[in-house]
């Protein structure tokens, strides 16, 4: 029950209820928990109701942090500041190519 | 591209990624280990689908020997109390419709009606009660009004599930014959109590800890400060993907080796603001108030639970009939070792009904039922103890 799908929003019902479409065609209506959604949006449902939206720039967000990571990692690991940034930069260049696709 | 297939390729098939990110967890470990002195580098989740994606894409053996993964508390199911599903299935036999999700249709109970017979709602309903499965509350409430009869919704969950009820509750759209009952958990005090657990009992401490991410969109990653401010333990929550577990195992590293541990570290930014979702957290807090709660083979853990507020006792199952909640007195099936499983103490394999007694098509015990909880991940997907052991053995 704790499992939480991306969906899209196909139309608002009323003021508590959305239907979704959570792929291949399925249907769902489901209950509003996050402000100012409308149809098309991206969300995560979670039974039986929108805990939040999932965007691209959440995406880009999350990438920015894991590149992060990498260029700390490097870092401790005794790499130039410069080199670090460089595996970083790559990481998020690639990436952002997938995104982009 | 749609953005859910983009977010595939990106964080699930991306193996290139994968591979860099576990030479850089390689890489910190040791020094990691030898900064701190500690042989092992203990890491706990919390949330049951971080185990399933742990277990399921064998994050166990990719990881150095010295970093242990534990599952933790959560999983709803897991810990519900027997008594609590007792009560409902005393209801569903007194004439009540019973609503419920699929994975608590199973649960078995210590305590059996009917001549020893009924020991679940699953056996409730084969002994001829008004059972049924539903996928959210808001079908519950579409059926009960198109009925009519006398009903009860059993409301298990955590944060993420709340906000399901809490909206229909607050825009008055759940009909007077349908009744709740209330076992709603909150995921904060398990996860501290757990982490205490381990300190008081002389355990290898918790080094680290990956904060359920769907929990954490509605109650913020803010949630979490307590464990690097107060315990000095890092803290990440991340997404379900197994590039987030990764990155989620390496940041949990970083912190410990620059021991810059003084907020949450959020991952899973595609999904979970810092502050958590305003509008559901403002939902719940009109509709439910924070109670002392049971945790099954646990006992009580103050202010662990959400029950309806005064405004809304029309509905509370417990108040409009009268159950009176007994004191917990220790309640998992002889042999199971589920607590321990859910605090992290054990592992599934540890248990001895294993596979054995306990399987995901016969589950013994409460861990073994719904798809979060580890020893049914730990059936479904192998321990990895095996392909752990081969790979090391290769190195
Ligand atoms: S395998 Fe079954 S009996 Fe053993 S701890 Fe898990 S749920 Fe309990």
């Amino acid at each position: 029950m704790c499992w939480a799908v991306p969906a899209k929003v196909v139309a608002i019902v009323s003021d508590v209820v959305a239907e979704v479409d959570l792929g291949g065609g399925t249907i769902k209506k489901v209950a509003i928990g996050v402000d100012n959604v409308k149809p098309g949006d991206y969300v995560m449902v979670h039974a039986g109701v929108i805990i939040e939206k999932l965007t691209k720039e959440g995406v880009i967000e999350n990438l920015k942090f894991i590149a992060e990571e990498i260029r700390r990692t490097e870092e401790i690991m005794g790499k130039s500041e410069e080199e670090a940034r460089r595996a970083a930069d790559e990481f998020f260049r690639e990436a952002l190519k997938i995104l982009e696709g | 591209m749609e953005l859910p297939k983009l977010v595939d390729a990106l964080f699930r098939e991306n193996g290139a990624l994968a591979r860099s990110i576990t030479e850089q967890i390689h890489k910190l470990a040791p020094i990691v280990s030898k900064k701190l002195d500690r042989e092992r580098i203990k890491i706990m989740n919390f949330c049951g689908s971080h185990e399933w994606v742990t277990t399921h894409y064998g994050l166990r053996a990719l990881m150095p020997e010295t970093i242990e993964l534990i599952p933790g508390p959560g999983c709803p199911v897991c810990v519900t109390p027997s008594s609590d599903v007792e009560n409902v299935i005393k209801l569903a036999l007194e004439g009540y419709t019973v609503y419920t999700f699929g994975d608590v249709f199973k649960l078995p109970t210590v305590k059996h009606y009917k001549q020893d017979e009924v020991g679940s709602l699953a056996a409730a309903r084969a002994s001829g009660a008004d059972v049924r499965i539903v996928y959210s509350f808001i079908d519950a409430v579409e059926d009960a009004k198109r009925t009519g009869k006398p009903s009860v919704f059993f409301g298990i969950g955590f944060e993420t599930t709340a906000p399901s009820y809490a909206v229909l509750f607050e825009k008055g759209k759940v009909p007077k014959n349908l009744l709740f009952y209330s076992s709603l958990k909150l995921t904060a005090p398990a996860a501290e109590f757990a982490v205490r657990l381990h300190r008081s009992k002389g355990l290898v401490p918790v080094s680290g800890v990956i904060g359920p991410g769907h929990v954490s969109s509605i109650i913020g990653a803010i949630s979490w400060d307590f464990f690097p401010k107060e315990y000095g333990i890092p803290a990440v929550v991340t997404g379900f993907e197994p590039i987030d577990v990764l990155a989620g195992v390496l940041k949990i590293l970083q912190d410990l080796y620059t021991g810059e541990v003084t907020y949450t570290n959020l991952e899973y930014r595609r999904v979970v603001k810092y502050r958590g979702n305003e509008f559901a957290q403002a939902e719940i807090n009109r509709v439910f108030k924070p109670v002392d709660a049971i945790w099954r083979g646990i006992g009580t853990i103050p202010k662990s639970g959400l029950d309806l507020r005064e405004e809304y006792s029309a509905y509370n199952a417990r108040e409009q009939l009268g159950i009176k909640e007994r004191p917990w007195d220790y309640d998992l099936p002889p042999g199971c070792r589920c607590n321990e499983v859910t605090l992290g103490i054990a592992y599934p394999t540890d248990c001895p009904l294993f596979m054995k007694a306990c399987t995901p098509a016969r589950p013994w015990g409460p861990c073994m039922v719904s798809m979060e909880g580890a020893c049914a991940v730990w059936a479904r997907f192998g321990s990895t103890e095996r392909i752990t052991r081969i790979v090391s053995e290769v190195r």
